[in-house]
């Protein structure tokens, strides 16, 4: 949902608190918009108008909460503030991170306020859009490049202190004790658990990943990437990690053929990530995490449909996002059996 | 016996009327959602007019090569290997039983756990046994749910579709 709805909080409470945050003498602040995508956090836009302080002038913002309810994984709000500001620091494109604020009697939840960055993140436009094709594969190398900015930021970190270290072990029997809850057996996620288990890759050292870095978390204002969105999932983990995520199939949207998002060819991000990281992506290393992806994407589904199905949100996008599921699991059917795929126009 | 016109004729003719006539009408951030409900609508009357994705005859087969059964709880490795929690789960007893679906489901949960388990990972043919299960039954969701996705990745209609 975009636009028209009115956020449950009053302007005025975060009219002052944005007065105290950047040291103005007062801020005025205009309607809130309801951004597109957030299922999972609501993203608020807003003009303000700052007399003094830190950001004097008009401003462009961005305020951002949690939805009514969420998926088990993703960080608080103040935790994804302080990965944004890190990975702000290390020199990723992505939207400044202003102030955060815990009070809930500012709007009643945690929240924090950044820039807001111009643009269009939905997938299906940029995949489809002819003015941006000519375009996209030069974006996709800079996705590689700015992957390697990312993976800058290591661990111990005091100011990430709160990020897991969970072993890819632990992960991957996370997935299996989703399952144990989930109510229907899903024999091809456990196929590929299985696989995963029995393929683990020799470990790298760790370094911070962004775990949704993907084709409709990134803007493009035209050709110009103007920042890498929603850090509510970052951990520290295997480089090679957001490398699987961002060529998985269920990112890809109107173009299935082009294994990097979606919009190019995986040579074109690998060429941006290998210039810039100095080190050469293994393909073997990149479909274990792609399997991985496959089978996280499709708990993540099961689980947003859980939202329903146990939450009560009552939202139809959510009651049978968790079908999409089975979408994943015929791509792990193509990544582990290729030779048992049915011939073209096969009666199954 | 129920009247005519029938469920799907329904179905079909509601999602007309939202989209050709409702849908141009509503602002574009709701627009979208009678683009939702359309989908939803035509994955329902699929869903109503197909069996289910699950090929029990196929699953009993696998199972059951023989005259008599396995009895319940026994897996490629005789007891059932079951993982913690399945089977206590009182939404998946309930529907256990149901009849066929009950069955169905039993025999899905089975070649779970021995999937789980690599209960087929030693006999090839076995293993290739259950694999051609899992494409048949993923294949059959996906002409229910999005049958565009499968065509997308090279897989055409059923025959009676096409």
């Amino acid at each position: 949902m975009a636009g028209t709805a009115s956020p449950p909080f009053s302007r005025d409470g975060l009219a002052r608190f944005l007065t105290e945050a950047s040291g103005a003498a007062s801020v005025e602040t205009g309607a809130l918009e309801l951004l597109a995508g957030g299922a999972i956090q609501h993203n608020w836009g807003f003009e303000a108008a700052f007399r003094g302080g830190s950001l004097s002038g008009p401003q462009r913002l961005v305020l951002r909460t949690d939805a009514p309810t969420g998926i088990p994984t993703s960080l608080g709000r103040i935790e994804e503030f302080a990965v944004l500001r890190a990975v702000f620091a290390a020199g990723v494109t992505v939207p400044e991170p202003l102030f955060a604020c815990l009070d809930p009697a500012v709007i009643g939840q945690p929240f924090f306020v950044m820039r807001r960055v111009s643009g269009t993140a939905q997938g299906r436009v940029i995949t489809t859009d002819p003015a941006l094709q000519p375009h996209l594969r030069r974006v996709a190398e800079r996705l590689g490049r700015e992957l390697t900015r990312i993976q800058t930021v290591l661990p111990p970190r005091s100011d990430l202190g709160f990020l897991g270290n969970e072993t890819l072990a632990e992960r991957i029997a996370g997935f299996r004790a989703y399952l144990d809850r989930h109510p229907r057996s899903r024999p091809v996620l456990e196929w590929g658990i299985r696989w995963l288990e029995t393929h683990l890759p020799e470990p790298l050292p760790p370094v911070l990943c962004h775990r949704d870095f993907r084709t409709g978390n990134y803007m493009l204002d035209g050709p110009e990437l103007t920042g890498i969105l929603d850090w509510e999932f970052a951990g520290w983990g295997d480089p090679d990690e957001d490398v699987g995520w961002l060529c998985c199939k269920g990112w890809r949207f109107a173009r299935l053929d082009r294994a990097a998002g979606g919009i190019a060819d995986r040579a074109d991000f690998y060429r941006g990530y290998e210039t810039e990281s100095g080190r050469r992506l293994d393909p073997e290393r990149v479909r274990f995490w792609e399997v991985f992806a496959n089978i996280r994407w499709a708990i993540i589904a099961l689980q947003q449909s859980d939202r329903y199905l146990v939450g009560g949100e009552k939202n139809l996008s959510l009651a049978f996002i968790g079908r999409r599921a089975t979408e994943s699991e015929l791509e792990l059917l193509m990544l582990l059996d290729p030779e048992g795929a049915p011939p073209d126009r096969c009666h199954a | 016996m129920r009247d005519l016109p029938g469920t799907a004729d329904l179905l079909g003719l509601a999602r007309r009327l939202l989209l050709d006539e409702l849908a141009p009408l509503l602002p574009p951030e709701h627009e979208r959602h009678a683009h939702l409900i359309a989908t939803a609508m035509t994955i329902a009357a699929r869903e109503l007019r197909s069996e289910s994705p699950l090929d029990l005859q196929m699953l009993r087969a696998f199972f059951c090569p023989h005259p008599s059964p396995l009895p319940e709880g026994e897996g490629e490795h005789g007891q059932i290997p079951s993982p913690p929690g399945r089977g206590r789960d009182p939404r998946r007893q309930a529907r256990e039983g149901e009849g066929q679906s009950g069955e169905a489901d039993s025999l899905l949960s089975r070649l779970a756990a021995d999937l789980r388990n690599g209960a087929f990972e030693t006999t090839p043919s076995r293993e290739a046994a259950a694999r051609a299960i899992l494409w048949r039954m993923v294949i059959a969701k996906l002409r229910e749910t999005n049958p565009q996705f499968l065509a997308a990745n090279g897989i055409g209609p059923a025959e009676s579709e096409s």
